[in-house]
């Protein structure tokens, strides 16, 4: 007892310290606490007769003030009450009739009339609509979300119905623009509260189709909240009405485009200056947009954001994610090495780790990935050594990768064991990595340790229960470079059979190549034929809509195809249709040393000259490619049989293929060829029987094809 | 789905098209395939007492529980499998709403089917219930893709005006695949086809997710923290001490832990989504395991180096996070609080 005076004692000093709260109005002022103690003993009717005396007003008003008085009070039950005692609906009737009549339509909103009047009619206004919004408010925090859905639209209604031209911009009462605002932006989310979606979608685009003249930060507020609905509430908004389409204007056509339409709106409110910056919106943004997968499109809309918003490593970061989700790597690389400088942020996990990645992609850039990657591992500690692991697998990667370009023989393989001491690293880490079992697999693969890629392919096989297609197509090569190609076939065609047709492609090439290798010409002739027409009706169907096949960046192309049949139809010697067969692939690619390797074949020595020179014009162009360098040196090895004065063109040429791929077949029996025909019978067997090594566990494909 | 190519905006459900002629006949075939499916499911499900309409048995948890209790069970998925039987055949009746019963134990279903994989043990009663949801969306797309065109803001719109040229812009919009064109005839054998079947699943799942009953949703989010299998290693570093328990815990989790290919991410995202923004109705449990599923995808996002899932489930992340934030929570509804009231 004593206690509870006390602290009542203390409340009443503190008011009368603090600013007291007080009722205005014609002049008089009046505090409230005479009012106050005669609403919480319930009588509404003295406390208003009190106002009316004190502060001559007339009951509505008294009614408006009290009601105000209750809310702020936080006794909404009470104001609720008070609220009810006014005929709201009467009181609009009335302003309506008092409003002044439609003038001119045409001239919306900006149409100078008699002040006194205006204001004066603008005032009741806002003491009913005032009124009607706080009877909302309150019955918002009872929880009765419908009625006050309802009581808020009445207020907007009947806006619309008082000024219906618009409320005059210059001489707009600001308490009345205050309480549209408000009722403006509380509506749909009353109906949202209420569940009543469609009524929310339609509360909210008449919120910002229709003249509410809302201040700049409340009409981004609602737009934000709208995309926000629009993205996540999960129901459908049908698109909008006919009424407020401009013609020519974009029209959104469904929940996403109409989002994603309004954050971008936001966004550039926010870059010119319009309104305050919101940092979620762009979150919003990011999220509908990597739902596209439009990142290159989000990117833009980062470069715009206006400086000082982000730190310049976050927005690279940033950046950088983008440009690598859309594939544009380069640019992705370029923003990161601007990050990662040592005066930015040299230790930020996830952009080492993206550069890693983005690096072990490029054998160029393997090396500097490799750099990325050993940071990565160093930092990965407290919170984030979970991704030491993924550090050490992206570390095995570069260096595979690195172990690629052409450097000497104890560089590569230092390249190479320090690789799988990487990944095995890894793999202590993530032992239920999948990829990490299959990039090990490859690993191995790549050193010819057959027995360990084997294994690794199957585990990989396990783990994912088969479906992802280059898990398959590894095994297969695998078995293929282990001379087991009856087994390898046994798994290509287990592979189609977990494969839809459309996707097919990859494992029908290898298919036949395997029909080949068993010498099975005519089985193998079958399935490139399947394989061609599987290749052609999809460069027909496949518009820019059907994507998202597994191995996108495996197309089978069927220049390839028509090349590999007419090289078949060779061995078998079928001239007529190895020259049908080069036709067709010569419409599709002018010039391709290895077409012309066989067109060479097949003509023998009567255009070769004229085709070196046409591959050399090729490699000036593509410098690097090994099947070239091999096919021109096997082209001037076999002319050099007569003509001496092209092996020292050829060998240089062939020498160079073996730096890069010291694992090519070819290339080493053709050097050994070049050896041979200069008389060096010691260096030509050497290359021979490395070439014969190499058959005994050279696959079918190459094995990067498939990391 | 909700975005749609062509004119479609939500199923087509042919028994709810028919004119009012028809309604009479319609609703007492309605009723009767709702009767059917109620009897056979009580001969299923013995625990507890199956209400006698639809509506009810949407909103009767006891029946859901006992529903999910059985599909939870290790040989649940097998193709004589009575309940999956059911599931199956209640989804064939072109019945809206015996669709939504289907449809909210879809989380339950794909995260049991994609997790048992690798265990090889027969699974074709789920199967036959994910391919009765693809073949679905399959007749409902019609052969299209399901694309959005990117706006382009030098162009005006019904939100905005522009200065740009005003020209028909029909032509140079972006248009982006938000998912691709089905292959009519997918079947589940076709494992590398999994992984889109179980996602248009997950789409169609989307598409009622308003009307999905909590439970469902809570499933869902367990389901994402299992396939993204990285549920030890936000532990790990916080409590040290925990590390055994922890190391036996993720051995256990391990067998849930998929490949994730954004064919499943994409779904998996908006469906996370809404549980952390766009529910009618507060539901803290619902939020805190929809962004402790969006934290295990934005850690298996940075192991897999996926950007696209690093982008849209780090975005989820910051926004749940400004959501905490009291700073961010203002009412802006809420009137000033003057000391002077006035008229």
């Amino acid at each position: 007892m004593l206690g509870d005076q006390s602290s009542e004692l203390s409340e009443n000093n503190g008011e009368s310290e603090s600013p007291t709260l007080r009722l205005c109005a014609n002049g008089a002022c009046m505090k409230t606490t005479e009012v106050e103690a005669k609403l919480d003993e319930g009588n509404i009717q003295d406390a208003e007769s009190s106002l009316r005396e004190g502060l001559s007003l007339n009951s509505e008003e008294a009614r408006a003030l009290l009601g105000r008085l209750e809310y702020q009070r936080g006794n909404v039950e009470g104001a609720l009450r008070v609220f009810e005692g006014i005929d709201l609906q009467a009181a609009i009737q009335r302003l309506q009739v008092s409003a002044p009549p439609p003038e001119k339509p045409s001239t919306k909103k900006k149409v100078p009339r008699e002040q006194p009047q205006q204001s004066a009619s603008q005032h009741a206004a806002n003491l009913v609509l005032e009124a009607i919004y706080l009877k909302a408010k309150s019955l918002q925090k009872l929880g009765r979300t419908t009625e006050a859905a309802q009581e808020c639209k009445s207020v907007l209604d009947s806006v619309e119905k008082i000024f219906q031209q618009g409320i005059p911009d210059a001489q707009v009462d600001t308490r009345l623009q205050e309480t549209v605002s408000h009722a403006v932006e509380l509506l749909p989310a009353l109906w949202k509260e209420s569940g009543d979606y469609q009524e929310a979608i339609s509360a909210y685009r008449r919120a910002l189709l229709s003249q509410w003249s809302l201040d700049n930060d409340s009409c981004a507020r609602v737009q934000k909240d709208f995309a926000v609905f629009l993205l996540h509430s999960g129901v459908e908004a049908s698109p909008p009405s006919l009424g407020s389409q401009v013609e020519g204007s974009y029209v959104p056509r469904n929940n996403l485009e109409e989002a994603i339409l309004l954050l971008m709106i936001l966004l550039k409110k926010f870059n010119q200056g319009k309104a305050k910056w919101d940092p979620s919106v762009i979150e919003h943004l990011t999220f509908g947009l990597s739902l596209c997968s439009q990142t290159s499109v989000l990117a833009k809309q980062l470069e715009e954001v206006m400086p000082g918003v982000f730190s310049r490593v976050e927005r690279w970061n940033s950046l950088a994610l983008c440009y690598s989700a859309a594939g544009q790597t380069s640019a992705a690389v370029n923003l990161l090495r601007k990050s990662l400088h040592k005066h930015e942020q040299p230790d930020d996990l996830v952009a080492l780790l993206l550069a890693s990645k983005l690096c072990s992609e490029e054998p160029s850039l393997a090396g500097e990935g490799a750099g990325y990657a050993q940071r990565a591992v160093n930092n990965a500690q407290g919170m984030d050594e979970h991704l030491k692991g993924v550090g050490f697998r992206m570390l095995g990667l570069c260096l595979g990768k690195q172990a690629k370009v052409p450097t000497s023989d104890f560089e590569r393989s230092r390249l190479q064991s320090e690789s799988l001491k990487a990944l095995d690293g890894a793999i202590a880490f993530e032992h239920n990595n999948p990829d990490l079992i299959f990039e090990l697999g490859v690993q191995y693969a790549e050193q010819r340790n057959l027995k360990a890629a084997s294994r690794y392919a199957k585990e990989f096989i396990d783990a994912t229960g088969g479906s992802v297609l280059k898990g398959w197509r590894f095994l297969a090569l695998v078995l293929s470079a282990q001379q087991r190609f009856s087994e390898a076939e046994v798994v290509t065609d287990a592979a189609l059979d977990e494969t839809a047709k459309w996707d097919q492609g990859p494992l029908l090439r290898l298919k036949a190549k395997l029909k080949i290798s068993q010498s099975n010409p005519t089985e193998a002739v079958e399935t490139y034929r399947y394989l061609l027409a599987l290749v052609q009706a999809q460069r027909k169907s496949f518009g820019p809509l059907r994507t998202l096949s597994q191995m996108e960046e495996d197309k089978v192309n069927e220049f390839e195809v028509w090349h590999g049949l007419a090289y078949l139809y060779s061995s078998l010697s079928h001239w007529n249709d190895v020259e049908v067969c080069l036709k067709k692939a010569g419409e599709l690619k002018q010039y391709s040393a290895s077409m012309l390797h066989t067109e060479g074949k097949n003509q023998n020595t009567l255009l070769t000259t004229l085709l070196t020179s046409l591959c050399i014009n090729m490699l000036i162009f593509d410098e690097s490619s090994v099947p070239c360098k091999v096919a021109v040196g096997a082209l001037l090895s076999e002319r050099g049989k007569e003509h001496q004065p092209t092996l020292p063109v050829a060998r240089s040429l062939l020498s160079d293929a073996l730096r890069i791929d010291p694992t090519n077949r070819k290339a080493w029996y053709y050097l050994g060829l070049v050896h041979k025909y200069d008389g060096r019978i010691a260096d030509a067997t050497d290359c021979f029987q490395a070439a014969s090594m190499l058959e005994e566990s050279d696959p079918i494909e190459s094995f990067s094809t498939i990391l | 789905m909700s975005e749609s190519a062509s004119s479609h905006d939500s199923p087509p459900a042919p028994t709810i098209a028919g004119d009012s002629q028809t309604t009479a006949a319609n609703e007492s075939d309605t009723n009767a395939k709702c009767q059917t499916a109620i009897q056979s499911l009580s001969s299923i499900v013995t625990t507890t007492t199956i209400p006698s309409t639809i509506s009810l048995l949407l909103d009767d948890s006891a029946v859901s529980a006992a529903i999910s209790s059985l599909l939870q069970r290790p040989d649940s998925g097998s193709g004589d499998n009575n309940l999956c039987r059911w599931l199956y055949d209640t989804f064939q009746s072109t019945e809206p709403s015996l669709h939504l019963l289907v449809l909210r134990f879809v989380p339950l279903i794909a995260g049991l089917y994609l997790s048992r994989v690798p265990l090889r043990q027969p699974q074709a009663g789920f199967e036959a219930v994910l391919l009765a949801l693809y073949a679905h969306e399959t007749t409902s797309r019609a052969d299209q893709a399901v694309t959005v065109n990117i706006p382009d803001l030098s162009h005006p719109s019904i939100y905005h005006e522009s200065k740009g040229p005003a020209k028909n812009n029909s032509t140079c919009l972006n248009i982006a695949v938000v998912s691709s064109t089905l292959d009519p005839h997918g079947t589940i054998r076709e494992s590398t086809r999994r992984a889109r079947i179980v996602g248009v699943a997950l789409e169609l799942y989307y598409s009622e997710i308003a009307r999905m009953p909590r439970e469902s949703k809570l499933d869902f989010c367990g389901a994402c923290e299992k396939w993204a299998g990285q549920n030890g290693e936000t532990r790990a570093g916080v409590v040290p001490e925990e590390e055994e328990s922890v190391a036996v815990a993720r051995s256990e989790k391990d067998g849930g832990r998929i490949p994730l290919p954004w064919e499943l991410v994409q779904p998996m995202m908006r469906i996370l989504g809404h549980c952390l923004m766009g529910m009618k109705v507060e539901d803290r449990e619902v939020k805190e395991a929809a962004s402790k599923a969006c934290q295990s995808l934005y850690l298996r996002a940075l192991h897999d180096i996926n950007p696209k899932a690093i982008l849209a489930a780090g975005s989820l992340l910051r926004l749940r996070e400004m959501a905490l934030d009291p700073k961010n929570q203002i009412d802006h509804t809420e009137i000033s609080n003057d000391n002077v009231l006035s008229v």
